[in-house]
């Protein structure tokens, strides 16, 4: 196995992901993390957040984490032997309203990592920019859908869902 | 109180309603309105923070809370909490809404 220090951040999130899996522990990666896969390494974040989408008890997370050598710093986890931060946003695994139906999974060195898709990806990243007004999160939805085949229809759906329809309208030039 | 066996926790339903009637507020501000000790406040908003309820920014020194926009059941938590404000005594509904800082249409009675 490749060592902790020399591995990306996709493939860090798969290892952890494969360590927790192994004790029934499933956990999806969400956030800036998921741009950084989706745009080609274009954006790079560091924050990996696994969503504990099955509400498994605190204590578990971090026995587990420590078993790979991961100590808890408040609310996250550090490793000595890399400088990625891992949080564990407590589920459900939603986009504002709506609940996250579709989990892609990606064969990584380390193991399988489970993600959003690029359209739920897209999605998020907007969800950020409309309630905090996050440029960043703005050009991160633009990076992914630059490099991905997006269901604008269903984004378009979704914005107005969450009562952000105009504010779609007024960026979906820029991003479709 | 009203929502207290389903929270568990009567904090949890203060802070709540508090922020259902004003739309953000901190933990000083909170304690103080209902009269009671920071900290138990203060340990509660943490708890709905670390659950995705609610957010927190800085205003200057102050930890200012709200609800969180893309929490998955907000919509459906905050008609909860409009109706078991509206079950709660009319003088601690008016003090509650007298300061509510979410804008009101022009001509509707404050």
């Amino acid at each position: 196995m490749k060592p902790i220090q020399e591995m990306n951040q996709a493939e860090l999130a798969a290892f952890v992901q494969e360590h927790l899996r192994a004790r029934e522990i499933e956990v999806v990666l969400s956030g800036g993390a998921v741009v950084g896969i989706y745009s080609d390494g274009k954006y790079v974040s560091k924050d990996i957040d696994l969503v504990n989408a099955q509400f498994v008890e605190r204590h578990r997370i971090e026995s587990a984490m420590q078993e790979i050598g991961f100590i808890p710093v408040g609310r996250h986890f550090e490793h000595p032997n890399s400088d990625q931060i891992i949080e564990f946003p407590t589920g459900p695994l939603s986009l504002g309203s709506d609940k996250v139906t579709q989990i892609n999974e990606i064969m990584m060195e380390t193991g399988i990592l489970r993600t959003l898709s690029p359209t739920d990806c897209v999605k998020d990243r907007l969800s950020h920019y409309f309630h905090w007004g996050d440029q960043q999160c703005l050009v991160q939805a633009k990076l992914v859908a630059a490099n991905h085949l997006i269901d604008f229809n269903d984004v378009r759906k979704w914005s107005m869902r969450e009562g952000k329809g105009d504010a779609y309208e007024e960026i979906k030039e820029d991003i479709e | 109180m009203l929502l207290e066996t389903l929270f568990g926790s009567k904090n949890r339903e203060r802070i709540l309603i508090y922020l259902q009637a004003r739309d953000e507020g901190y933990a000083r501000e909170i304690a103080r309105f209902y009269n009671t000790d920071y900290y138990p406040i203060y340990n509660q908003l943490a708890k709905l923070e670390a659950g995705g309820v609610i957010v927190s920014r800085k205003v200057g020194r102050t930890i200012v809370f709200q609800f969180n926009p893309r929490y998955a059941l907000l919509a459906e938590l905050r008609a909860l909490l409009e109706k078991a404000l509206s079950f709660y005594p009319e003088n601690l509904q008016e003090q509650l809404i007298r300061n509510r800082r979410r804008p009101r249409r022009r001509g509707k009675p404050e």
